[in-house]
């Protein structure tokens, strides 16, 4: 008993030597004081308020030595732990679908069907799939620049001056003199402040965007815009309301809902932009620019315009929806447009203020990341600007050549004609029992009217419904019967799926002031029997 | 040079020489010209040096029909880029090409094939730490910029508001850009301005014509004058020298341009499709060596519109941390889940890997559908290589498919110049989508993806490129073809195919080095056939046997090596692997690469550089980035060096190799040879 106690004495001894140590060594490391008196202060005699202390300690502690990397791994009961036995199991057995699917017979058949050019393209080509000269109306050669010896002269001489490539981007030795000169051509053509060049049509809307409009800004779209327009949206990750297709009360609506949603949440002042096309690409209507304008410096919006079909096909000179509106150029924020479409040269623009072009010139990918337009092409498209200065009469010829087309396709009775009057492309729907269209029945218009579409989703309330494929087949066969006599047409191509709403299935034409207008009348004649004998 | 920049330039500096453009010189009397120019440029070099002022050549841009003589009429050399200095040609040989858009070098010893040594790992690359001082002093200047610029955007809100009102709410309108996001452009960013968006003229090519500007009031304005400075370009993507106004490719693209026009009107499948394309895909895919390919007209678009149509929801992508932008628009547009992994590490993709399949879609848990892997072949900042074998058996296990960026290394690395997989030997056919940019080996313009012809055919029709963009011009194409048919060579006899494989073989076992012992895997697809090409082109001699090609490939590969290995040895550290024409050189410090860009500028030789900073590069690691390529001289790469090595002594850069490994700069250049042909694993 004596000799338990004794060893229990030793080593209650020398825990309270060993204990009495580590006090003297605690207070002799620096800043021990602060501790003691921070541990004294919180303790205060409750040893509830030093438990708490301590749980908070190793939690800190815990959160310190998780790893950061690991997040996703960690994120729950949704992690699985397997064994690497498992794991390999897991992987032998995993099949994947193959990375594309062949052509079905349909999808072949149209593809070798492509009108493809031998040679250069123009108002006549050699088509190889024919071997026959044909008529072009599915080439975007507007006002005939394309096939101008002027134009291809000033680019050979570029040519032998710079070569063809530039050979790096424009922030690092990619920025040509000429590269400025097309700039200004364009900002002076246009009276803005500025202008900047993109490399393509396509990637210049879908790279302005995201360039101005960030995470909880808010986009108000028209629910017809082009493809190129809503990946730029998807990248810009903004809130986008939309409004119904080409009708400014609707816009009106929208802009007052979002006001009202803003008040409401009494958020702060976030930039808010309106996104449209001057001409739309995907059924020729045309915006009208004044009664726009008006309201985005109503509502206190910045106004991102796609003049991509209506610069250099619309206005005195073509310079697009503000000529032929008599607005001013400057009232529209980013004017967007295309050189490959309007001017016959490549790539594309965004005219705006100073401090709009220079924002982009660091911020828009595409403009940033890549590299800058080989110089002839940018020779060519000042060269065209210079051109269609000083020729109004290419723009005349061709609202010329437009009106006789329409003056024939207004009366087939088989088809609806979206576009508007003035535009150089020209969209043919049909008329066909597949399609409940509303525009049709003037009794489902009343309708229409009454409940407004729900601005959060890009489907509209009545959208009309129709059989893309079945349309599609028809449309598909009419052009391949123009093409057998001569007439090189296309139906508008669109990549079903990747859209947010499916754009109706058209034929497009592409008016071109290269053609006679006795050319047009007749190749517009061809298309139209087709029409009349294929759909009834 | 800062002297000269004010002064206008003299008439009698530079002659102009009246030609019409319809009718270029015979290629002899301009082969003559240039004989002549450089014996009077021999003559010179004999002579006492001239004390004119350094070169600055001014050209007037609207009188077109003119067209500035090749520098070499110009008898003053004094910023040495106008002369080849090197060992001139013998009988044999001849000028093809202007000294100033392609350097005239003729020594056959400076030359390297580009070729991984079959079955050898692949050289790690090592990142070399600076000492930590320098990481102190880059935090610490990072830090007193952003100080200094809250500071200044502090007082000057309040002092100036004028001039900050783009920046505030102002009429109800939102501010375009909040001070927040533009702080770094315009605190940071806006003291080097000098740095970019440089405007130039001329070819790119080995030397580039710089406008000359100034700016008034703190890079706020740009002001371009009318002088022109001719400088050293080692910063374009010009890797085969192939930016050439003259030449065998310039000749083509002229007939080109002469029987397709300029554009191309409208998209490719409404009416913008030629000829001409279908013949330019097929070259390209014959050239990658995959079955079919589908061209795009630009580079960064490629991948943005053409990954979509590869991958939707319910697909994951596999992505290097490092890849481009382009890369990131694309995948962001598809839809499909996105993964990450470090840098080239194999061992982390593996894990990745093992996980993604393992677990199955987040949440729900079903399998993937598929999984694409995309990699660089070149990472553009970094100059490294894919470990595309350690990839390849990787691929094999996971059954991903794989997706390879060939932007930068198509045509620059590989002993035919094929890319990633002609470099390692490997089959392209094992790779399910190739894809690359004729932006920087080809002197052209747009991009390809290589493939299978079901897969392609299915791009066609679901890439967006297709139905909505605007299909590439004649004339770019017209240099794509020729530029790939020149590095190819062109087989003019008509026969079968099977004795074009055979020749083809030929030239491949002929070209290859003969200590060569495992057979590659990669099948050389040879010359191509007249037959394949335009039957109007008609490439010059040495353009169409392949001999010119071969000798860009060898020479750039050359001047790759050269460079990365001279500055390694001059102690300076550098990223990337050594075949890489891309060749980072770490600066650090912030103000030291608008120092190093200045400098190397106002040299006598003015070279001009890329400095890339954040946000393209990780915070400490600001570097500059040296484009090699085959237009280079020797001696070009030699004064690159010699200016790193003063400025580096200046700047005090030189934190690599330690100073007894080091060599100095008269070693490195004489001893060039040598160190080009060190093998990868024991340098």
């Amino acid at each position: 008993m004596a000799s338990a106690s004794s060893t229990l004495d030793t080593v209650v001894l020398s825990i309270a030597h060993s204990l009495s140590a580590v006090e003297r060594t605690f207070y002799k490391l620096p800043g021990s004081a602060i501790i003691e008196r921070y541990v004294r202060s919180s303790h205060q005699n409750d040893p509830g308020r030093t438990f708490l202390e301590l749980i908070i300690f190793f939690l800190v502690v815990r959160t310190l030595l998780q790893s950061r990397t690991r997040a996703d791994r960690n994120n729950g009961k949704n992690f699985i732990e397997f064994t690497e036995k498992e794991i390999d199991e897991l992987v032998d057995d995993w099949v994947p679908e193959p990375l594309s699917k062949p052509l079905d017979d349909i999808e072949a058949a149209e593809l070798a069907a492509i009108p493809v050019i031998a040679g250069p393209n123009g108002p006549h080509p050699t088509l190889v799939n024919t071997g026959k000269p044909t008529i072009n109306l599915a080439s975007l050669n507007f006002t005939g620049l394309a096939n101008n010896e002027h134009v291809k002269q000033r680019a050979l001489e570029s040519m032998r001056k710079y070569g063809v490539g530039s050979c790096g981007p424009t922030g690092f030795y990619g920025t040509f003199d000429v590269h400025l000169q097309c700039e200004t051509d364009i900002s002076d053509f246009l009276d803005t402040e500025a202008a900047i060049l993109y490399w393509q049509g396509f990637s210049t809307i879908s790279s302005v965007i995201p360039a101005f409009c960030k995470r909880g800004d808010i986009i108000v779209a028209d629910r017809a815009v082009t493809l190129a327009i809503q990946k730029g949206m998807e990248i810009s990750r903004s809130t986008i309301r939309w409004y119904d297709h080409n009708d400014l009360h609707s816009l009106e609506e929208v802009l007052q809902s979002v006001e009202k949603e803003r008040r409401k949440r009494k958020g702060p002042l976030t930039r808010r932009f309106i996104i449209t096309e001057g001409i739309f690409e995907r059924d020729g209507t045309m915006t009208d620019l004044p009664k726009l304008i008006e309201l985005k410096e109503k509502y206190k919006y910045r106004l991102i315009l796609d003049e991509s079909f209506s610069f250099g096909t619309v206005g005195r000179t073509g310079r697009g929806l503000t000529e032929l509106y008599n607005v001013k150029a400057s009232k529209v924020d980013m004017l967007v447009g295309s050189c490959a479409i309007g001017l016959c040269a490549a790539g594309g623009f965004c005219a705006g203020s100073r401090t709009v072009v220079d924002h982009q010139r660091i911020n828009s990918p595409a403009y940033v990341f890549s590299a800058s337009m080989p110089p002839l092409l940018a020779v060519s498209a000042s060269e065209g600007i210079n051109i269609l200065r000083d020729t109004p009469s290419l723009l005349t010829r061709l609202q010329d050549n437009v009106r006789a087309a329409r003056a024939l396709l207004d009366q087939v009775e088989s088809i609806t004609i979206p576009s508007h009057r003035a535009s150089p492309i020209i969209h043919l729907y049909l008329r066909s029992p597949s399609s409940t269209d509303n525009l049709l029945h003037p009794s489902s218009a009343a309708l229409v009217s009454a409940k407004p579409s729900n601005p959060a989703s890009p489907i509209a309330r009545d959208a009309p419904v129709f059989d893309i494929e079945k349309e599609e087949r028809l449309l598909q066969e009419i052009v391949e019967e123009a093409m057998a006599q001569g007439v090189m047409i296309t139906k508008a191509k669109r990549v079903r799926g990747l859209e947010i709403t499916e754009a109706r299935p058209s034929i497009r034409l592409a008016i071109s002031s290269a053609l006679s207008k006795a050319d047009t009348e007749k190749a517009v004649h061809i298309l139209v029997k087709i029409l009349k004998r294929k759909v009834r | 040079m800062a002297l000269n920049r004010g002064s206008s330039p003299t008439s009698s500096l530079f002659k102009k020489q009246k030609h019409s453009s319809s009718s270029p010189p015979t290629a002899a009397s301009y082969l003559s010209a240039l004989s002549q120019a450089d014996a009077r440029a021999r003559n010179a070099k004999r002579g006492t040096p001239t004390s004119t002022p350094a070169l600055s050549i001014s050209s007037s841009l609207t009188a077109s029909t003119e067209d500035t003589v090749i520098a070499e009429e110009d008898d003053d050399n004094s910023d040495g880029l106008a002369v080849s200095v090197g060992r001139p040609p013998n009988s044999e040989q001849l000028y093809t090409t202007v000294h100033t858009e392609f350097g005239h070098c003729y020594d056959e010893e400076y030359r390297n094939i580009s070729q991984h040594p079959l079955g050898e790992p692949i050289a790690r690359h090592v990142e070399r730490d600076p000492p930590y001082y320098i990481l102190l002093s880059t935090y610490i200047s990072y830090l007193i910029l952003i100080i200094l610029g809250h500071l200044r955007d502090f007082l000057g809100k309040r002092f100036h508001p004028h001039s900050y009102r783009h920046l505030m709410p102002h009429d109800g309108y939102a501010p375009l850009n909040s001070d927040f996001d533009s702080f770094y452009t315009r605190r940071l960013k806006q003291r080097m301005d000098e740095c970019f968006l440089q405007p130039v003229t001329g070819v790119a090519g080995r030397t580039i014509l710089l406008l000359d500007r100034y700016t008034p009031d703190c890079n706020q304005t740009q002001i371009i004058l009318d002088t022109r400075t001719r400088a050293l370009n080692i910063s374009s993507y010009n890797y085969l020298g192939f930016a050439q106004a003259r030449g065998g490719c310039a000749d083509a693209v002229e007939e080109g341009m002469k029987r397709y026009g300029v554009t191309s009107c409208g998209s490719r499948l409404e009416g913008g499709s030629s000829d001409l394309h279908i013949l330019a895909e097929s070259v390209v895919a014959k050239f990658v060596g995959m079955e079919a390919a589908v061209i795009s007209s630009m580079g960064f678009a490629t991948n943005s519109t053409f990954i979509p149509a590869l991958v939707s929801k319910g697909c994951l992508i596999i992505s290097d941390e490092l890849n481009h932008a382009s890369i990131r628009v694309g995948v962001r547009n598809s839809g499909a889940h996105v993964r990450m992994f470090k840098h080239n590490d194999m061992k982390a993709l593996e894990c990745l890997l093992r996980e993604v399949i393992s677990q199955g879609q987040p949440k729900s848990h079903r399998p993937w559908k598929k999984l694409l892997l995309i990699v660089e072949g070149m990472y553009s900042m970094e100059g490294t290589m894919v470990d595309l074998p350690s990839v390849l058996t990787l691929k094999e296990k996971y059954k991903f498919y794989l997706f390879v960026d060939e932007a930068h290394s198509i045509g620059a690395i590989g002993p035919h110049g094929r890319g990633v997989c002609d470099y390692f030997g490997v089959d392209p056919r094992k790779v399910d989508v190739l894809m690359g940019t004729f932006t920087k080996s080809f002197g052209a313009s747009g991009g390809y993806i290589a493939g299978n012809k079901a897969l392609i055919d299915r791009l066609r029709i679901r890439g967006y490129s297709g139905a909505y963009a605007e299909a590439i011009t004649p004339p770019v194409l017209t240099q794509i073809i020729a530029s790939m048919a020149s590095i190819m060579s062109i087989d003019h006899n008509v026969g079968s195919t099977a004795s074009v494989n055979k020749l083809g073989l030929q030239i491949s076992s002929s070209s290859s080095s003969s200590t060569r012992q495992l057979v590659s895997d990669y099948y050389h697809p040879g010359p191509i056939s007249q037959r394949a090409l335009p039957n109007w082109l008609s490439l010059p001699p040495p353009l169409a046997s392949g001999a010119e090609g071969f000798m860009r490939l060898r020479r750039l590969s050359f001047n790759s090596y050269y460079l990365h290995r001279g500055l390694d040895k001059l102690g300076f550290i550098t990223y990337g692997h050594p075949s890489s024409p891309i060749v980072p050189l770490l600066i650090f410090n912030p103000a030291k690469m608008i120092m190093f860009h200045r400098m190397m500028k106002d040299r006598k030789t003015p070279i001009v550089v890329v400095v890339v900073a954040y946000p393209a590069t990780p915070l400490v690691t600001s570097r500059v980035r040296f484009c090699v390529s085959a237009s280079h001289t020797k001696e070009d790469i030699d004064s690159v060096l010699r200016a790193c090595d003063e400025i580096g002594d200046v700047l005090d850069l030189k934190h690599g190799l330690s100073k007894g490994e080091r060599w100095n700069i008269d070693e490195v250049c004489r001893r060039a040879v040598e160190l080009v042909h060190i093998p990868d694993n024991e340098h």
